[in-house]
């Protein structure tokens, strides 16, 4: 904000204070709405062509070349279509989850530095209000699902709530690390301390970790398919949005996928170094490379999203919340320490190899402990 | 400045209201967590990021949720069962403690002269590095116990939930 400010008042010298300042703090508002609200039609192509090519279908092909113009029409339909409220509905907080739904997702965004020098809000407590206004989407998601007076609605948002209080736990002390290696919450802080060859926080052994717990967090908390209980179709219809249509139901995807990809452009800021990368830190075009590497970094994190929708199956709700309690969480209790094994280390090499040893232990010890009965071949009492 | 606290002192005291005066109990946790809300925007407006971020994450993220449970354990949660008039009849006692509670809160902290040290550490970094320094050193004994009690309470919550296991 403060960069733009000055940059108005070097080229318009004689603009009022007052109407540059306000330029200031709209137009990053601005950019990071529009970026990020094309991203997201953009996405919802890509998805649907990636989950065509892993089902060996070829995806929307119709509207513009190759498709590509699919999420307008998309948008179009659901706009058009009659926005159906059910009788026995709670009518003002039936009205008010969608819109809730997409707030909490918009404001990570302030805090996400998508290039150098350009981050809407540098607060300098940025990760932690990233953590904490993701969490609050949960309400929304339950007030979706008690408005709607469905048993369908309500089981899906009861799923939902119990998954990302569950999953919130490992992914806060996931991110504790890269908080402890950068001796900063702020997020531009810690995108300038992943600086140098292997710099980024996920080339260190607590790093790894902290970034496949925090992944696999993220897509619990956004409730993507392996984690998608919320909205299982097989099993409760559509989950907490059954009761909507129409432009809510837009709403709600809207905010499902714009939560998917703060949490990704969080996940880059934390692990995969944001904005750094070979030309970043050129004078003129710096901020522009800058910026290509994080969307390219982001483009990865969406890529390993699609994937893991397309490929795995959804998970069952008691190994849901046994995988966030039994191994998520002390897992990520064990990178701490294996962080701080790393941080009092007399040399890097010590440091690695211990920070290593310990979490690798760690893993096969939890995954031992995590592993069900052994199967057995099936008896049957009432055959002869 | 004084136009965002009044308006955001007015969320917040309609958030309270509502969350005592509603009948439908879920509304009243959507009253509360508006109130929460007006709150984190207080600690926002005070320069005190950590607290209001600690605010949102810790009650609209955990403790409204946890009501919200609670709620779904319970019956008659539309209200519109039994009598009306959710404050019953005893009202002005009610505010009669809560205003002598105000007071009292607020002859405290005049008296302790919280506001002389007030912006405490306020520089950039400093508020959440302070907290945090603060937090390991002088007030480290009433952290740990606070931990020890957090962890006794969920120990107990396993060993209830470990008996009705056991019971069927």
């Amino acid at each position: 904000m403060d960069a733009i400010y000055q940059l108005i008042h070097a080229y318009c010298p004689t603009m009022p204070d007052l109407l540059a300042l306000v330029l200031a703090i709209l137009l990053p508002i601005a950019i990071v709405m529009g970026v990020f609200l094309t991203v997201f039609a953009l996405l919802t192509w890509v998805e649907r062509k990636a989950l065509g090519r892993i089902q060996n279908r070829r995806g929307p092909n119709r509207v513009g070349p190759v498709g590509l113009f699919q999420p307008i029409a998309d948008g179009l339909k659901l706009l058009t279509k009659e926005d159906i409220v059910p009788d026995a509905a709670d009518k003002v907080v039936h009205f008010l989850a969608p819109v809730l739904v997409v707030v909490p997702a918009f404001l990570v965004l302030a805090v996400v530095p998508v290039a150098r020098g350009f981050v809407p809000v540098d607060l300098n407590i940025g990760v932690l209000f990233a953590l904490a206004v993701s969490t609050a989407s949960v309400l929304a998601l339950f007030m979706a699902g008690w408005a709607s007076h469905n048993k369908f609605s309500l089981l899906g948002a009861m799923r939902g709530v119990a998954q990302v209080v569950s999953y919130e736990v490992p992914m806060v002390l996931a991110a504790v690390v890269v908080l402890m290696a950068a001796g900063s919450l702020s997020s531009v802080t810690i995108v300038e301390a992943q600086r140098g060859l292997g710099g980024w926080f996920v080339c260190k052994p607590w790093g790894f970790v902290g970034f496949v717990i925090f992944q696999l967090c993220a897509m619990a908390e956004v409730a993507r398919t392996p984690f998608d209980l919320p909205e299982a179709e097989s099993e409760i219809v559509a989950g907490y949005h059954t009761e909507y249509s129409g432009f809510k139901f837009a709403l709600f995807q809207m905010g499902e996928y714009v939560a998917a990809i703060t949490m990704g452009g969080i996940t880059v800021t934390m692990f995969l170094g944001g904005y750094l990368g070979p030309g970043s830190d050129l004078p003129k075009i710096g901020w522009l490379i800058s910026a290509c590497w994080f969307f390219a970094k982001f483009g990865i994190i969406v890529v390993i999203n699609i994937w893991a929708r397309g490929t795995w199956p959804r998970v069952r709700v008691d190994q849901l919340l046994g995988f966030a309690w039994k191994l998520l969480l002390p897992l990520s209790l064990v990178n701490i320490v294996a962080m701080a094994v790393w941080h009092f280390s007399p040399s890097k090499l010590v440091g690695w190899v211990a920070s290593a040893v310990l979490l690798a232990v760690a893993i096969v010890a939890l995954v031992r402990l995590n592993a069900g009965a052994a199967f057995e071949k099936r008896s049957y009492r009432f055959t002869s | 400045m004084t136009i965002v606290f009044l308006t955001m002192s007015a969320v917040t005291v309609l958030g309270a209201v509502l969350a005592v005066t509603l009948r439908n109990l879920v509304h009243c946790l959507l009253a509360l967590v508006l109130f929460f809300l007006g709150i984190a925007g207080h600690f926002f407006l005070l320069r005190a990021d950590f607290l209001g971020a600690a605010q949102i994450l810790i009650y609209i993220g955990a403790v409204a949720v946890l009501i919200l449970f609670a709620i779904m354990l319970t019956r008659n949660i539309t209200g519109t069962e039994g009598g009306r008039g959710s404050l019953g009849g005893a009202w002005w006692l009610g505010v009669g403690i809560a205003a002598a509670l105000a007071g009292l809160m607020c002859a405290a902290s005049r008296r302790s002269g919280l506001a002389e040290k007030l912006p405490y550490g306020a520089t950039e970094e400093g508020v959440v590095k302070e907290i945090g320094r603060l937090l390991v050193t002088d007030w480290v004994v009433p952290l740990e116990i606070m931990a020890v009690l957090l962890t006794a309470a969920l120990i107990g919550a396993v060993v209830i939930a470990l008996e009705e296991e056991r019971k069927r």
